[in-house]
């Protein structure tokens, strides 16, 4: 046994440096989704009429290209992550796309065809107001920039400063918006709450003011001009009070006074409770806006307005049963369930009735991206993008066909699961088969044979398919999965992943081809919710379905809700969840079953009380007789509490342990576990003299990771600390000294991986910790944590790793047989697959025999990136938030998802396919070595037979 | 990586106490420490160029990045292939240009507190070492980057030419061994030497049991093999045993 695990290892050494992807593999059982998030604003690229591009700028702070025709991206530009990256605002002008990014901090302008910068510069520090171009003469230079205190005018050719001046009396007036029709005035709008409107108006040449209008304009109604006043036509700035259910209009060249006109002089009523906003349209900065504009009065109410010599016009009402309307250049768009209708702007005139096609049912929408343009017939035609509140994209073109949807929520993974895919009819069958007894032996007969022949008549039908495809051009051949013919493949590559969204939404998707099988939005998440997803019953229970149970926790008042449902279909479960009154401390699963063979999910509340879901008698019952087997942990990282809890059988709980950790000297980043369905196969390792040193197989420690709270240099370290869950016994314990996070965490097996960044050196370093139990075995068939004198032995290690990390997991097998592979995922979007080999803390520093033999790599301070390594080659991955790993049913293949900005899956071979045929097989050369040598034996055979005879023959 | 010079841990040790003094005495006096275009506050800009020989910027720089220290600061390139990460405190980073599809070293800049910068390349083992690098940063592509392994192709000429050139060629020559090998014996052996002998016919299993490749390997390929060795080794031996009797009946 011993020689067979070196023998083993031996080849795995080999193997393991020679891991690539061959170059004939791309996509071959891999695939990527690129996001880019909730759009927050959006242009169409109209400066060529044959343009197909249309710009997004995202909450992720993305800014892309998205092709109009398929959807996919033309370029995509990754900001850094937070406020610093936040877009601000989304200017456009011919090729040149202005964006304000980082609360005004930076000014960038990007060419959109190629996709590259053409400059950036450093605006000076203020918060960011407003941002708009300004035209003269019907030219478009330069890009003004509203600040708290100042006014920035910069040229767009090179983003270099025209001019900037302080605004006067900051101290009392709130600058809010920017304004300019192309006469070379600049606008700057400011209100006193309460009080007033202050104007102040510059001269686009020299930033000189022309003209400062204060406490003339009395607005004691207005706090806010972006959401309550638009400028409309010829200078008009037009607001609306929804108190005063009013219009206010101001000539902005004459600034006298503002003339009020009640919205029941044009019979128009605002929906109670609802706040009025209006829309205007300004098609180009250095003209002046349109005189139509819209007046919404309520969610989805919209009147038409128009402005004709200082007086307005009602035009028409549109409150169909419809949704949202948006005016682009002189065409109204209306989206309705299923009709999109154009009207003309100037007269209220329908222009344009189509249908919408193969759309699947909208969400609300809640924001509309149009263009609309002239065709050469002079017949007017439309594209739109509508944003849906579970943010996905559709795009609409003439006549109502969707183009592509684009599904961002995406963007935002938070958990996921694998899942198995069930078997088909025909296989469930089979299984089926087994499951029922007594029934008579010829009957048993009779119908094994119908299922073989259902099973032979599957087969045949299956060839012929194959053999009809073949003839078939490979292009053609379409593999559609949907979710009526999902089935299991034979070594059950394919699953079911479900991801969980930050938004709410739940989306099941192939693994194999990318496709997303269904989706399930969930409204009335809270929008800074927790999210755990478990599997309660796999699809293995035939005919139970399986059923997954999502945890959905408002952070802030810890407030929890269930949500269980089908990770095959998506729908909804019958089974209704518990109601959870209590805020929600822990969740567990417990791999008790009910009579429906679905596990059980403990919940602790913050009374200490457990509830049980299901909570059928049975499971009581089980848990009745358990109870003093089931123990859990809680963890307060605010009050750096760390404690350990035992169920009594009237399902309340007994503190037994409790670990404090000053939460004024450090605090507690992350407490990992090992994963439950991990396997380990061989119980220790032999070394160079044939004896065998035990893994210390604890599968109730927890790795505990705390950071300093002094960030200083010199004085900030990290620890990390080997907890065992049911005793709290302090297994091992190690500080590493000027050393500060983000610290990424992996325990598996016998070992704890981990990665921060080192002050001192100013590196990112790695540190293994692996346990032993030493020579001997204290208890071998099985471990119990009460039970257990010895502490284990510790070794470590730490090394050098020349990037940071974003994240980083552990490749899971079947069995565990399979060595173990880290996948981290870097910054720059790759996805590193690094031997578990390379963090191996018995490494020597001097090479002896006994280390050969044992295939330990000479220790090296150094780990190395080599790009052969990448499991994802050139398809990178933005910022990756999380890799999971499933086991397939071969135990040479781990199946893994990265997902952050973007989705990729592929699957992995930590020692290579041993136990499949490799792609690259030979068959050639096996066969003719086959032919060859039957052949040498039949002509031997004859030679010695013709020999044998001649022989005899002497 | 094995081999990569070690140094002695004290070494690093003594080396890493002086890293803080050197690095402020150095920048002050370094010659080509230019001051910072535009100090903004406390914040610094670095600035530099990316360039990938033979390829037009328009192809590349929509899919690149420029990396300061991770993600912690973030640059774009611009159409020409310059760059500038603006918003920088003071401090020592490891500035890196990202794309898919080229290999670009990364360059450590040290920014003083009074903004002077100065490039040096990047030895996370001896960090202190300074080999001195251009700033403004000229970052130059050294070719594009290798994701994929050789397929291993064979040929007849690998065979003639090259036969143990690693593990895989090895397996397969084996394979064309155990189809040219049988014949040579079964034809050329009985005549060359004679198979009475005990102690040749040791050397002639034990020559047999050198061709059986790894035995208990969990690899299918390596299954077929031993099947084959197997199954031909039935056969010689059924050969051979033909072959050796009428000899034995002539004596």
């Amino acid at each position: 046994m011993a020689k067979l695990i070196l023998l083993w290892l031996k080849c795995v050494v080999l193997w393991a440096i020679v891991e690539a992807v061959f170059e004939d593999q791309v996509g071959k059982f891999d695939w990527r989704q690129q996001y880019v998030g909730k759009v927050r604003f959006s242009h169409f690229d109209t400066h060529v009429q044959s343009s197909k591009k249309v710009l997004v700028a995202t909450e992720r702070n993305v800014f892309a290209a998205l092709n109009t025709r398929t959807g996919e991206l033309f370029w995509r530009h990754v900001d850094k992550t937070g406020s610093e990256g936040n877009i601000d605002a989304l200017l456009q002008h011919g090729q040149d796309a202005v964006l304000v990014v980082g609360n005004g901090r930076l000014l960038r302008s990007w060419e959109i065809n190629v996709g590259g910068l053409n400059w950036e510069v450093v605006l000076d520090s203020g918060s960011f107001q407003s941002a708009c171009l300004v035209g003269q003469q019907d030219m478009v230079k330069h890009v003004a920039v509203l600040k708290k205190t100042a006014i920035s005018v910069h040229y767009l050719s090179n983003g270099h400063q025209k001019w900037i001046e302080n605004l006067p009396e900051t101290e009392t007036v709130d600058y809010q918006a920017v304004y300019s029709d192309g006469n070379g005035e600049v606008y700057v709008l400011g209100v006193v709450p309460h009080s007033h409107i202050a104007i102040v108006v510059y001269s686009m040449e020299d930033g000189e003011i022309i003209k400062q209008v204060n406490m003339s304009v009395e607005a004691p109604w207005l706090y806010n001009i972006q959401a309550s006043c638009v400028v409309v036509g010829q200078g008009m700035l037009t607001c609306v009070d929804s108190a005063g259910v009013s219009f206010y209009m101001l000539d902005l060249h004459l600034q006298l006074q503002m003339t009020q006109v009640p919205l029941q002089s044009l019979a128009l009523e605002v929906d109670p409770g609802f706040h009025p906003v209006l829309l205007s349209h300004q098609p180009n900065p250095a003209r002046q806006p349109l005189s139509e504009f819209f007046l919404q009065l309520g969610p989805d109410h919209y009147q038409l307005l128009q402005l004709n010599n200082g007086q307005i016009a009602a035009m028409r009402d549109f409150k169909p049963s419809g949704f949202f309307g948006k005016q682009c250049y002189k065409i109204i768009l209306e989206i309705q369930v299923k009709i999109v209708n154009l009207f003309s702007a100037e007269t209220g005139r329908r222009l344009l009735d189509t249908t919408l096609i193969n759309l699947r049912k909208f969400n609300s929408v809640f924001q509309l991206y149009v263009q609309a343009f002239l065709k050469k017939d002079d017949s007017v035609g439309y594209r739109a993008m509508v944003q849906t509140e579970d943010h996905t994209l559709t795009f609409i073109q003439q006549p109502g066909r969707v183009m592509w949807t684009r599904e961002e929520a995406l963007s935002d993974v938070v958990t996921m699961e694998m899942v198995d895919l069930p078997l088909t009819g025909t296989q469930a069958e089979l299984e089926g088969e087994f499951g029922k007894k007594a029934d008579g032996l010829m009957s048993m007969v009779m119908k094994r044979l119908s299922s073989q022949l259902i099973l032979l008549q599957a087969w045949i039908g299956h060839l012929w398919k194959l053999f009809y495809d073949a003839r078939k051009p490979r292009s053609q051949v379409k593999n559609d999965v949907t979710i009526e013919n999902l089935s299991r493949d034979e070594f059950n590559l394919q699953k079911m992943m479900v991801m969980v969204t930050a938004s709410g939404k739940l989306f099941g998707i192939d693994s194999k081809t990318g496709g997303i099988l269904w989706r399930h939005y969930l409204h009335n998440v809270p929008p800074n919710a927790a999210f755990k997803l478990m599997v309660q019953r796999t699809t293995a229970h035939f005919p139970h379905p399986p059923q997954c149970t999502l945890l959905i926790k408002d952070k802030d008042t810890g407030l929890g809700t269930l949500h269980v449902f089908n990770p095959i279909f998506g729908k909804k479960s019958h089974v209704t969840p518990p109601a959870l009154p209590q805020p929600i401390l822990q969740s567990l699963m417990l791999p008790l079953m009910d009579q429906d063979y679905a596990k059980v999910l403990l919940l602790v509340d913050d009374q200490y009380k457990v509830s049980a879901f299901p909570s059928t008698k049975n499971v009581l019952q089980q848990l009745q007789e358990m109870a003093a087997s089931i123990f859990f942990y809680l963890v307060d990282s605010s009050q750096g509490r760390l404690s350990g809890y035992r169920l009594r059988t009237d399902l309340s709980t007994e503190q037994i342990w409790e670990v404090i950790i000053p939460p004024e000297v450090q605090k507690i980043v992350s407490v990992k576990g090992k994963r439950p369905n991990e396997h380990v196969h061989s119980q220790g390792r032999v070394m160079g003299d044939r004896s065998v040193l035990y893994k210390y197989l604890n599968p109730n420690l927890l790795a505990v990771v705390t950071e300093s709270t002094d960030l200083h240099q010199e004085r900030s370290f990290i620890g990390i600390l080997l907890i065992d869950g049911v005793t709290g016994r302090i297994i091992h314990e190690a500080i590493q000294r000027k050393a500060r996070g983000p610290v990424h965490v992996v325990h598996s097996e016998n070992w704890v991986v981990y990665e921060y960044w080192s002050t001192k050196s100013r590196r990112n370093e790695f540190s293994v910790i692996e346990l032993y139990e030493g020579m001997e075995l204290y208890n071998s068939t099985v471990f119990s944590s009460l039970d257990r004198p010895h502490a284990p032995q510790v070794l470590q290690q730490s090394y050098i790793f020349p990037s940071s990390i974003s994240t980083m997991e552990a490749t899971l097998t079947e069995k565990g047989i399979t060595s173990r592979h880290l996948l981290i995922g870097l910054p720059s979007g790759g996805i590193l697959s690094l031997p578990k080999m390379f963090l191996d803390p018995r490494r020597p520093e001097i090479v002896s025999e006994q280390s050969r033999e044992e295939n330990l790599i000479p220790y090296a301070p150094e780990l190395l990136i080599r790009t052969e390594w990448f499991i994802n080659y050139n398809q990178t991955v933005s910022r990756v938030r999380g890799i999971y790993t499933a086991p397939s049913g071969l135990e040479s293949t781990c199946l893994v998802v990265a997902y952050g900005l973007d989705i990729y899956q592929t699957r992995v071979y930590p020692s290579k396919q041993f136990d499949v045929l490799k792609d690259d097989y030979d068959y050639m050369l096996i066969s003719s070595v086959l032919f060859a040598l039957f052949f040498a034996t039949m002509i031997s055979k004859r030679l010695a037979e013709v020999k044998l005879l001649n022989r005899a023959w002497r | 990586m094995l081999q990569r010079e070690r140094i002695p841990l004290q070494l690093i040790f003594l080396q890493a106490a002086l890293v803080v003094a050197w690095c402020f005495t150095d920048v002050e006096t370094g010659p080509g420490a230019g001051v910072s275009t535009q100090p903004n506050g406390d914040r610094f800009k670095i600035e530099g160029r990316a360039i990938v020989p033979g390829i037009k910027t328009q192809d590349w720089v929509s899919t690149a990045r420029v990396l300061v220290e991770g993600e912690e600061y973030v640059g774009f390139l611009r159409t020409d292939g310059s760059f500038a990460v603006n918003d920088v405190p003071s401090g020592s980073y490891v500035v890196e240009v990202v794309t898919p599809t080229y290999r670009f070293e990364p360059v450590r800049v040290d920014i003083t507190t009074k903004g002077k910068m100065r490039a040096r390349l990047v030895n996370y083992i001896k960090t202190s070492e300074v080999i001195r690098q251009p700033y403004p940063l000229q970052i130059r592509a050294s070719g594009p980057h290798s994701y994929f392994m050789k397929r291993e192709t064979w040929g007849w000429t690998d065979f003639l030419m090259n036969p143990m050139k690693d593990v895989y060629s090895t397996k397969k020559m084996m394979l064309v061994m155990m189809m040219v090998l049988p014949l040579l014996i079964i034809v050329l052996l009985p005549k060359v030497v004679n198979t009475n002998d005990p102690e040749m016919r040791k050397e002639m299993e034990q020559s047999m049991n050198m061709l059986n490749p790894n035995p208990e390997l969990p690899d299918v390929s390596e299954l077929m093999t031993k099947l084959f060795s197997g199954s031909k080794g039935s056969s010689k031996a059924g050969s051979s045993s033909k072959g050796t009797r009428p000899a034995a009946k002539r004596r």
